[in-house]
C-alpha cells in the first residue's frame, strides 16, 4: 500500500513495533504504552471497539442505529469505524448519520458540509434536523434576541431533544455518540466539582436512557482521544491527499469561542502526560463509586405540549421556547434549582474567561 | 464555609448555637448559609459599614486586619475576629460531638506535623480539654473525668534526609505552652514501624522506599507509613483516639487524587469524620474547615506553625494540588462542593466509632450523637483490605483463580493489593516484589495474611458458585 | 533546511488559518543540528500569530497537542530532542476541539 506524501521523508527512530516486530513503530499507545506500527494500530484500535461493542451487547442484529454526526473528529471517526466493523463482523445493522443544524452561519453550515461528504464516502444515509424546523428559531436568531449570555443553555437543551426527535423520525432503535474516554473522564470530574451526584452515578454508563424513547450509547467510552485524533492521520486507507477532503471539521463554535479552554480538560491532558492510564482510572472510579440506589429520581412523564419525556408539566425546551416566543427569553433559565445555578454559573464564565469545563455545548450532558 | 451552597447538609452547627444562644443566631447563620455562594458583592452592599455579618456590632476582619485580607479568606473576612473564631471552633466542636469523637474517658493523640491545620487541631483540642478541666475542677462530685491529650510528631528526616532538630525544638515549645493540662509530646522517626534495632530499621525503610519507582506511589506509601507510625505510638501509649488536622481543602484534594488513581470504590472510606479501620480509630474534627480559614486563625491568633518541612506534593498529587488551587481562585466554595459530592457516596461500616462495652460515658456520648449516620444494609463489612494502603477491596474477580491457587508468592501479594497500589507502588518484577514485601513492616504483612485467608475463603465460595451454575450468562 | 509544517485540529487558526507551511529553518549558529526544541521556538516567533498559549506550555507543546514527525509519534523519537533533517514533515494536531 502507498504511504502517501506524508512519509516521503526518512523515518525517525528505528524502533520496531512491539506487536508485529516487523514494521517501524509509529505511535505510543497511551493505554498500554506499547510502541506500535500504523498497521497494528488500526487493527488493535478497531478490534478494541469491536470488543467493547460485543462485550457490552451494544447492538442487536437487525437494529437501526443513528450515529450522531457533528462533522467533528470523534463522530467522523466513529461513523467510519462503525460502518467498517458492521461490514467486517456482519453486525447486521442499518446505520444512519444524524446531524443537528443549529442554524449558526459560518460554523454549522460548514461542518454540515463535512457530514455530507461522509454520507457519500461511507454510503450512510444522512438526516439533518434543524432548530429552525423543530423550534422555529435558528441559534443566530436566538443570539440576536438574547445576546451571548445563556445561549449555550438554549443550544444544549435544544440539541439534546433535536437528536431524539431526529432519531424518532429515522425510526432508529439506538443513537450512538462519539464521546471518548477523555470526555467521560472529564464529565466524572465536572460532576464531582459541581456536586451533581445524580449525573455522577450515570455518566460512566456505556448505555443511557434505556427507559427513555431512544437509548444512547458510547462505543468510544474506552478510546483515548489521542488515538481518535491520530487515527485519520495514520490511516492508510486514504492517501494523504485524499484524506485532506475527509478532514474533520475543527473550527470552534462562534458563540462559545473559548469553549475548549476549560480547566478540567487541561487538567485531564496534564494528567495524561505524566500518567496516561489516569484517564481510564477516572472512568473506573466513576463506575465504582458507591452511590446508594436512588430514592429521589424525578417521576418521568410527558410534556403536555410536545409529548417529549419530562418530569415537569412542560419540558425544558418548551419552557425556553415559550419564553422566546413571548419575548421573555430569561424564562426557564437557572434559578429553579441549586444545581442549575451552579451549572449556569460555570457556563456564564465562559465568555472571555476560563471556565472549568471544555465543551458546554450540551455534549457533556448525556 | 461548611454550608457553602444550597442544601446545607452540615446542619450549620445548629447544635452549637442553640446551646448558647436562641433563635436569633440561628436565623443569622441560616441567612449566611444561603448567601455564602459567591455573594461577597451582595454581602458587601447589605453590609456596607464593614460590620460583622453575624453579630452586626464589631468591625469585620477585612476592616480590622487589612494585612490578612490580601491572602484571600473569602467569606471569613465578613466576620469580626470573635465571631470568626467562635464559628470555626463551632465547626470543630460540632464535628466532635455529633460523631462521638472524644468522650471523657478517652485518651487522645493529636498528630502534629507543624503545619497550620494540625496546629489548629492541637489548639482546639487543647481548648476543649482546658474547658473540661475547668468544669471538672468546679463540679462537686467530679464524676466526669477529663480526657487526656498527647501529641505526636513523626520525624521523617531519614526519608527526606534533612535535619529536623530545630523544628522539633520549636514544636516542643508549642506543645509545652499548651498547659495546663500538660501534654506528652512523642517524637518518633518513621522507621520505628519496624521492630528491629535502630540501624537495621533505617536500612529497611530506605530499601522499602527505594523499591518504589513511581514518584506519586512513593509519596503515598510514605503517608501510609506515617499512619502506621502514629498507630504504633497510640497503641504503645494507651491512646484511644487519633486526631488528624485534615481539613476540607485537603479532603477535596484527596477526593480528586483517589478518583484519578482509580480508587472510586474505597474513596468513601477515607473522607468521613471517623475511620475505625485502624486499631486506634482516626477522627477528623476539622473536616468542615477550609485551609484558608485555618491559616487565617493562625495569623489572627499568632499561632505559631513550623512549616520548615512541609514538602510540596509531587507527581499526580502535585498536579491535583495546583488544579485545586486554580479552582479555589475561580470559586472559593468549590472545595466544599467537592467534599459535599463525595460525602454523598456510601461510607463503610468502619466509618463510625465502634461500640465498645457498656460504660456510661459511652452511652452519654451516644445520646448526643446524631442518628443520621448509616443505614445498616449499606455498610456491610468489606471482605478484605489492601495490603499497602489499607483501602477496602472490591470483590476479587475470578479471572486469576488458577494463578492464585498455583500459589506463587508474588501473585498472592498482588491479589491483596488494590489496583492503584499494584500500579504505582508494587514492583512489577516477581523477585523485586518479594523483596519489597520482605521490607514491609510486620504490622502490614500480618494484616495481609489475614486478608489472604479471607480471600481464599471467598474464592472458594466463588468457585463453588461457578461450579454450581456454570451458564448464567452474566 | 526545508521543512513542511502542518497545523490541524484547530491549531491552524493560530497561524492565519493556513494549514500547511513550507519553511526554511536553520539550526542555531552554535549548534550543528536542528532539534524540535528549536523548531518550536522558531514556530512561536515566526508562524503563531495569536494565542500562543494554545500551542505551547513551558518549553514544549501544550498537553493535548499531538506531534507527528514523518507520520511518527514524536514520543517515539525523543520529543524535544528529536533531530530534524531536510524535507521532514512535522504535523501538529490539537485534540482540544469539539467532537
Amino acid at each position: 500500500m502507498m504511504a502517501g506524501e506524508g512519509s516521503a521523508a526518512k523515518p525517525r527512530g528505528g524502533r520496531l513495533c512491539t506487536i508485529c516486530n516487523g514494521r517501524r513503530a509509529a505511535l505510543k499507545r497511551p493505554k498500554t504504552l506499547e510502541q506500535i506500527c500504523r498497521e497494528c494500530f488500526y487493527e488493535v484500535f478497531e478490534d478494541e471497539i469491536h470488543r467493547v461493542i460485543v462485550d457490552n451487547h451494544l447492538f442487536k442484529r437487525g437494529e437501526r442505529v443513528a450515529i450522531g454526526a457533528s462533522g467533528g473528529k470523534d463522530s467522523t471517526v466513529l461513523a467510519y469505524v462503525l460502518s467498517e466493523l458492521n461490514n467486517r463482523h456482519d453486525y447486521g445493522l442499518d446505520l444512519f448519520l444524524l446531524s443537528v443544524d443549529e442554524g449558526i452561519t459560518g460554523y454549522r453550515d460548514d461542518s454540515l458540509e463535512t457530514v455530507k461528504r461522509n454520507e457519500i464516502q461511507y454510503g450512510l444515509p444522512l438526516k439533518v434536523v434543524s432548530y429552525k424546523e423543530l423550534y422555529g428559531w435558528t441559534m443566530d436568531e436566538i443570539v440576536k434576541l438574547i445576546g451571548l449570555k445563556n445561549n449555550c443553555t438554549f443550544c444544549g437543551v435544544f440539541r439534546r431533544q433535536a437528536l431524539d426527535r431526529g432519531a424518532t423520525l429515522l425510526k432508529v432503535d439506538k443513537l450512538v455518540t462519539g464521546h471518548n474516554a477523555d470526555d467521560i473522564a472529564e464529565t466524572v470530574l465536572l460532576n464531582i466539582l459541581r456536586g451533581d451526584i445524580a449525573r455522577l452515578s450515570r455518566c460512566t454508563s456505556i448505555t443511557t436512557g434505556e427507559d427513555g424513547p431512544i437509548p444512547r450509547c458510547k462505543p468510544f467510552k474506552y478510546t483515548y482521544e489521542k488515538e481518535i485524533v491520530i487515527y485519520p492521520y495514520l490511516n492508510m486507507l486514504f492517501t494523504y491527499a485524499y484524506f485532506k477532503k475527509l478532514d474533520y471539521f475543527s473550527t470552534e463554535c462562534i458563540y462559545s469561542p473559548n469553549a475548549y479552554r476549560g480547566f478540567a480538560r487541561e487538567f485531564i491532558k496534564d494528567l495524561e502526560r505524566i500518567r496516561p492510564r489516569a484517564i481510564l482510572d477516572i472512568i473506573q472510579s466513576g463506575e465504582d463509586f458507591r452511590i446508594s440506589t436512588f430514592t429521589k429520581m424525578p417521576e418521568q412523564g410527558n410534556c403536555e405540549r410536545c409529548g417529549y419525556i419530562s418530569s415537569q408539566k412542560w419540558c425544558k425546551a418548551c419552557v425556553l421556547l415559550e419564553g422566546l416566543n413571548r419575548g421573555l427569553p430569561k424564562m426557564g433559565i437557572g434559578r429553579t434549582r441549586v444545581l442549575d445555578n451552579e451549572r449556569d454559573k460555570d457556563t456564564r464564565q465562559t465568555n472571555g474567561t476560563k471556565s472549568i469545563e471544555s465543551k458546554q455545548c450540551g455534549t457533556l450532558d448525556f | 464555609m461548611a454550608c457553602s451552597s444550597g442544601t446545607c447538609q452540615s446542619g450549620c452547627y445548629k447544635e452549637e448555637y442553640s446551646v448558647n444562644d436562641e433563635n436569633k443566631t440561628q436565623k443569622l447563620v441560616k441567612a449566611n448559609c444561603e448567601g455564602s455562594n459567591g455573594v461577597s458583592a451582595r454581602g458587601g452592599v447589605a453590609n456596607g459599614h464593614g460590620l460583622c455579618i453575624k453579630c452586626k456590632v464589631n468591625e469585620t476582619i477585612a476592616a480590622t486586619h487589612p494585612d490578612v485580607t490580601g491572602r484571600g479568606g473569602g467569606d471569613s473576612l465578613r466576620f469580626c475576629t470573635d465571631c470568626f473564631r467562635s464559628n470555626l471552633f463551632g465547626k470543630f466542636k460540632f464535628a466532635v460531638t455529633s460523631n462521638g469523637m472524644i468522650t471523657p474517658s478517652d485518651n487522645v493523640l493529636v498528630a502534629f506535623s507543624g503545619g497550620t491545620s494540625s496546629r489548629v487541631a492541637l489548639q482546639f483540642v487543647h481548648e476543649m480539654q482546658f474547658r473540661a478541666q475547668k468544669n471538672f475542677d468546679a463540679s462537686r462530685d467530679r464524676s466526669l473525668p477529663v480526657f487526656g491529650v498527647g501529641v505526636a510528631y513523626i520525624d521523617e528526616s531519614t526519608v527526606l534526609s534533612n535535619d529536623s532538630d530545630r523544628a522539633i525544638d520549636e514544636m516542643n515549645l508549642i506543645v509545652s505552652s499548651l498547659a495546663p493540662p500538660a501534654k506528652h509530646f512523642h517524637v518518633v522517626p518513621t522507621e520505628n514501624i519496624y521492630s528491629v534495632d535502630s540501624t537495621a530499621r533505617r536500612d529497611r525503610l530506605s530499601e522499602l522506599l527505594n523499591a518504589v519507582s513511581d514518584t506519586t506511589g512513593k509519596e503515598d506509601l510514605l503517608v501510609q507509613l506515617r499512619m502506621l507510625a502514629l498507630q504504633k505510638i497510640a497503641l504503645e501509649n494507651g491512646y484511644t483516639k487519633l486526631v488528624l488536622g485534615t481539613c476540607t481543602s485537603r479532603i477535596a484534594c484527596h477526593v480528586l487524587e483517589a478518583t484519578v488513581k482509580g480508587q472510586g470504590f474505597s474513596l468513601a472510606a477515607d473522607i468521613q469524620y471517623v475511620d475505625a479501620r485502624w486499631e486506634t480509630p482516626v477522627v477528623l474534627p476539622l473536616r468542615d474547615c477550609l485551609t484558608e480559614e485555618l491559616k487565617m486563625l493562625c495569623s489572627l491568633d499568632s499561632l505559631k506553625s513550623v512549616e520548615a518541612f512541609q514538602q510540596p506534593r509531587s507527581g499526580i498529587n502535585g498536579l491535583i494540588s495546583s488544579f485545586v488551587n486554580i479552582l479555589r481562585e475561580e470559586n472559593p466554595s468549590r472545595e466544599s462542593t467537592i467534599v459535599r459530592t463525595a460525602g454523598k457516596l456510601t461510607p463503610f461500616c468502619f466509618n463510625r466509632i465502634p461500640e465498645v462495652g457498656n460504660d456510661n460515658s459511652h452511652l452519654a456520648s451516644q445520646r448526643r450523637q446524631k442518628k443520621y449516620n448509616l443505614k445498616p444494609n449499606e455498610s456491610l463489612p468489606p471482605k478484605s483490605f489492601c495490603l499497602v494502603c489499607n483501602s477496602p477491596l472490591k470483590k476479587p474477580d475470578d479471572t486469576n483463580l488458577d494463578e492464585f491457587y498455583n500459589g506463587k508468592t508474588s501473585a498472592q501479594i498482588y491479589m491483596v493489593a488494590c489496583s492503584s497500589c499494584q500500579y504505582q507502588i508494587l514492583p512489577k518484577e516477581p523477585s523485586s516484589l518479594e523483596f519489597f514485601y520482605s521490607r514491609l513492616p510486620q504490622s502490614m504483612t500480618a494484616l495481609a495474611k489475614d486478608n489472604l485467608n479471607n480471600q481464599k475463603l471467598l474464592r472458594n465460595q466463588i468457585q463453588d458458585c461457578l461450579l454450581s451454575d456454570s451458564d448464567d450468562g452474566t | 533546511m526545508q521543512l513542511t509544517l502542518e497545523f490541524g485540529g484547530g491549531l491552524e487558526l493560530l497561524c492565519n488559518s493556513v494549514k500547511i507551511h513550507t519553511v526554511d529553518v536553520e539550526p542555531k549558529a552554535e549548534e550543528k543540528k536542528l532539534t524540535m526544541k528549536h523548531l518550536l521556538s522558531w514556530v512561536h516567533t515566526n508562524l503563531i500569530k495569536e494565542r500562543p498559549e494554545m500551542f505551547l506550555k513551558g518549553d514544549t507543546v501544550r498537553p493535548g497537542v499531538l506531534v507527528l514527525i514523518n507520520d511518527c509519534d514524536w514520543e517515539l523519537s525523543g520529543q524535544l530532542d528529536t533531530v530534524l533533517e531536510d524535507k521532514d514533515v512535522v504535523v501538529f494536531i490539537s485534540t482540544l476541539h469539539g467532537g
